[in-house]
């Protein structure tokens, strides 16, 4: 009967209606299932403060991560979350070596610009992008599908230890988490206390990615410095990244300087070819001869990898060893660095990361 | 009887004629006492702490410090912004003529985002971060890459200004799109330098980088002169140019070319430096009125004492920041060009 | 004396001018007259040497123009357009100083100004000298137009339709000062125009095109008859004679469907 009433001619809106039927019940299956499911669960929802400052409830346990930037990424490896992570931002490949592990999962878009579409489809709990970037369109489009967005920036050391205790407790990993939370804060004070009898810091020039655009406050690199017991020229700055004259730089005689640079990636480097030329370079700018940093070889060249976001620590102790080569002589960055990748990271040691020290203090 | 009043209103007329010009090249004399009071005003200011008074010594003798920094940081800036403003200021007044389009300049043939895209492939995929010469091959082979394009569509479809601005302006939006696609695809890192280069910065400028931008703008400006009356011709149509023995389309695309040359050499190396392509034929137009024997070395040092002037004020009013060229330029050239439109009355401009 | 022999014109696949006989001596004025799209402008564009004709011969004082540089073409023979585009202000002294370019080298020299103050002076412009070309009335801008082309010390003086934008008096003075200067200097003159009384009054011959065919070519008395306009403009006209001159009367266009059909041929 049905078969006849398909068939017939006459009966094709019958068809086209019967088909577009079947196919909005698809649909509303489809989108409603996820909450159907959750509500089978016996879920409880904690509520937790984002890089924005707001509160988000979530719901859990988080049964899938979609993953908008490196420094995220790298923190949920630490708390040994690698199955969580549905889906990736799309420039993952440019650090292809070090994200091996990742390379497989769907890409969703870029850090800036992520496709919602992509994202739904994956149908992940949530979303983990930095404070300000992609836009808040981004919670618009994806609220509908009970995706939740959440604002970590990791990029800040004073919050860095915070955001790991909130992302560890919203994924259930929070004994991971408190162990590499614990470990971060014991390197950083490890630090910092001794700079509690030192009176006047040097001076520090901290130059970020673009020629003569330096790192003031609100920046990572300010805080980076300011964590290492260096006096950040720019340490009164309204704007985090402002341009400044060469003329500036050289008047105010910096102690040391540090310049970091995003190109390519320090864990696939074999020499220090690369940050040596940079730092040559900068060096060789004119007049610089005239600042005490260069003239006494405390130039010093980082790569981006270990400058801000979830390895800064390692970051701060090259720059502190840089400041202050006596105090810091037992200090060992690398060292700190190899526990962090090996214990945390689960990946060999390897790479390198800073420019060659050539005002005599350990390599 | 009759005839010696004619001959005597006729030398008249001759002479006012003269002397409209005689006030014009005065008038050209004192931007150049302008421009050269603003440099050496700009040597002596900056962002440390030598006084004016060494500033001033270590133009003649040597101070230390004091002359390091005159010589190797102020007056290359200097320069550099001059020849900017030259170069620019040129350029916008050939394309202004030679399209016939008071909207014309170099931003309009598509020349800034092309060398735009070219800085941010080098940004995005050869280090332009830290290689600074990747930035400028890639800007300058775009450059060349655009004006190419215009020309060759000239020679296809005729070199009419029409055609010209018409594939300018589709090239300005392909550059653009793809910069926008390139940035997509850009890191945290990347983003950020793209965006610095598009504010526009002299702060990489050096003596080499003088040199090389250097001959870019200069070398091409005997040829525009050489131009400069056959673009009064063919600002008043192409057949009555062509009629009185200009060759309309072959002036037009060597003038192109040069001055798309000009414009990289002086965008290729400090960013895109906003509108003064634009504005300083404009201003230089209501001062000196549209003969171009006037009207382009005018508009060369118009350009010079903008981007002078502009660089000057932007390294020093808000110390130690700079603010970047490219805004400061709008900043200043934007009230200065209404003022003089507003102002504008006289009958021959 | 300007020749013009066989001349044909194809613009692709169109004629648009065929076999094209013309001689124009120096000191005489000459009109070329016809309906909108006859060819007129066709014509006159090639004897600048601005397109190429397909066939047939131009020659000027002996001498082919189309061997000739442009800037050897426009010393023999100047042009005033119908408008004048320039988006820029101008003197009026620039705007005729640009008749000198065939003589310019890089800058205007002395005797570049002197010729131009003497042009504006022979034709009463004198007093605009300084003024934007802009702001000044249609009939001197078309003045200030001739003047430029005199200030290029041509042989032959081509104009397309000086007369158009004019009103009456400005017409009558721009055409009687076109005829002094045919007079005085000795140039020839060819023009297009559109008003048949002012051609007939102030040219020496006529030459009427028919789609890109020469109809006649004779004195105004010669070719305004009522039968040459009726070929050439379809219309029907009465033709008086007052002071010797022929005056034509336009009265009824003629049946459309001659015309339609022709169209469709």
């Amino acid at each position: 009967m049905l078969r006849l009433l398909l068939s017939s001619k006459e009966f094709y809106p019958v068809r086209f209606f019967l088909a577009s039927f079947l196919l909005s019940g698809l649909i509303i299956l489809n989108v409603s299932a996820p909450g159907t499911a959750w509500a089978g669960d016996v879920t409880q929802a904690i509520v937790i403060e984002d890089a924005f400052g707001r509160k988000i409830s979530v719901n859990m346990p988080v049964q899938g991560i979609v993953v908008l930037n490196s420094d995220v990424l790298e923190v949920l490896r630490s708390l040994r979350a690698q199955d969580l992570v549905k889906g990736v931002y799309s420039e993952i490949d440019k650090d292809g070596v070090f994200f091996q592990e990742f390379l497989d999962r769907p890409r969703v878009g870029s850090w800036k610009n992520a496709n919602a579409e992509l994202i739904a489809d994956l149908n992940p709990s949530i979303v983990i992008a930095y404070e300000n970037n992609p836009g808040t369109e981004l919670e618009k489009q994806l609220s509908p599908f009970g995706i939740q967005v959440l604002r970590l920036n990791f990029y800040k050391l004073g919050t860095i230890a915070k955001e790991i205790r909130i992302l560890s407790k919203i994924i259930g990993r929070e004994q991971q988490g408190e162990i590499f939370a614990a470990w971060y804060g014991k390197k950083l004070d490890a630090i910092q206390k001794r700079f509690d009898y030192i009176k006047e810091k040097p001076l520090v020039y901290v130059e970020s990615y673009s020629a003569f655009h330096t790192a003031g406050p609100g920046s990572g690199g300010h805080d980076m410095c300011v964590y290492a017991g260096g006096k950040n020229l720019a340490d009164e700055f309204k704007v985090p990244y402002s341009e400044i004259t060469s003329e500036w730089v050289i008047s105010k005689q910096p102690d040391v300087i540090f310049k970091t640079i995003a190109w390519g990636n320090g864990f696939e480097r074999k020499d220090r070819v690369f940050f040596n030329n940079v730092r040559n370079e900068l060096a060789a700018r004119p007049s610089w001869n005239l600042i005490p940093a260069v003239k006494k070889g405390r130039v010093h060249v980082l790569d981006s990898g270990i400058w801000t976001g979830p390895r800064a620590v390692i970051g701060v102790a090259h720059m502190a060893k840089c400041i202050y080569p006596q105090m810091f002589d037992g200090l060992d960055p690398e060292q700190i660095h190899k526990e962090y990748l090996e214990f945390f990271q689960k990946i060999p040691y390897q790479g390198v990361y800073i420019s060659e020290n050539l005002s005599g203090g350990a390599k | 009887m009759n005839t010696d009043c004619l001959t005597i209103k006729n030398q008249d007329m001759k002479n006012q004629y003269k002397a409209l010009k005689y006030r014009s090249l005065v008038l050209l004399a004192a931007f150049f006492l302008i421009a050269s009071v603003i440099a050496v005003i700009a040597l002596c200011v900056g962002a440390s702490s030598i006084s004016v008074t060494d500033s001033i010594l270590a133009l003649i003798e040597d101070n230390g410090m004091a002359r390091s920094i005159v010589w190797n940081l102020r007056l290359p800036r200097v320069i550099m912004a001059l020849l900017i403003g030259i170069g620019l200021g040129t350029s916008g007044a050939v394309f202004q003529a030679v399209l016939r389009n008071p909207l014309a300049s170099p931003f309009t043939l598509g020349i800034g985002s092309s060398a735009g895209f070219g800085a941010v492939i080098a940004i995005v995929f050869f280090n332009g971060l830290v290689n600074e010469y990747a930035v400028v091959i890639w800007a300058f082979i775009f450059t060349l890459l655009s004006s190419f394009l215009i020309l060759g569509v000239s020679r296809y479809k005729g070199a009419t200004a029409e055609t010209m601005i018409l594939t300018g302006i589709a090239l300005m939006f392909l550059f653009s799109s793809l910069s926008s696609f390139l940035q997509y695809l850009g890191t945290k890192e990347e983003v950020h330098g793209i965006v610095f280069w598009f504010f526009g910065s002299l702060s990489k400028a050096g003596y080499r980088e003088i040199v090389m931008s250097g001959i870019m703008i200069l070398a091409p400006m005997p040829f525009v002169f050489r131009f400069a009356f056959d673009f009064n011709l063919m600002t008043a149509g192409d057949e009555s140019a062509g009629a009185l023995g200009v060759n309309v389309s072959g002036v037009r695309m060597l003038s192109i070319a040069l001055a798309s040359l000009m414009t990289s050499g002086a965008i290729c190396f400090t960013g895109v430096i906003g509108f003064i392509g634009l504005v300083a034929p404009h201003i230089a137009r209501m001062i000196f009125g549209s003969d171009n024997l006037f009207l382009i070395p005018a508009s060369a040092l118009i350009g010079g004492v903008l981007v002078l002037s502009a660089d000057t004020l932007g390294r020093t009013v808000w110390l130690p920041h700079v603010i970047p060229i490219g805004i400061v330029t709008s900043f200043i050239g934007v009230p200065f060009f209404l003022y003089l439109l507003i102002k504008k009355t006289k009958e021959y401009w | 004396m300007l020749q013009v022999g066989n001349l044909s014109f194809n613009y692709g696949k169109t004629c648009v001018l065929k076999d094209i006989n013309l001689n124009v001596k120096k000191g005489e004025i000459i009109s070329v007259l016809g309906p909108n799209g006859v060819g007129k402008t066709t014509l006159l564009k090639c004897l600048l040497g601005m397109i190429k004709p397909c066939s047939g011969f131009i020659e000027m004082d002996e001498m082919d123009i189309l061997k000739m540089s442009s800037t050897h073409r426009a010393r023999l023979i100047g042009y005033v357009p119908q408008a004048f585009p320039s988006k820029f202000p101008m003197t009026v002294f620039d705007a005729v100083l640009m008749g000198r370019k065939p003589y310019v080298r890089f800058v205007p020299s002395e005797n570049d100004l002197e010729v131009v103050s003497q042009v504006l002076m022979s034709m009463n412009l004198n007093h605009l000298g300084l003024k934007d070309f802009d702001r000044i009335s249609g009939g001197q801008k078309q003045k200030v137009l001739i003047a430029r082309a005199i200030a290029q010390e041509p042989n032959y003086l081509v104009l397309d339709e000086p007369s158009s934008n004019l009103d009456v008096r400005h017409q009558l003075e721009v055409m009687d000062m076109l005829r002094k200067l045919a007079q005085k200097e000795n140039i020839g003159i060819i023009m297009a125009m559109h008003s048949l009384n002012l051609a007939s009054r102030f040219s020496d011959r006529i030459a009427m095109l028919k789609s890109g065919c020469m109809v006649c070519n004779g004195t105004p008395l010669e070719v305004m008859t009522p039968k040459i306009i009726e070929t050439v403009y379809k219309i029907e006209a009465n033709i008086h004679r007052i002071n010797g001159y022929p005056y034509t009367i336009p009265l009824n266009p003629m049946p459309e469907n001659r015309t339609n059909k022709e169209l469709l041929n």
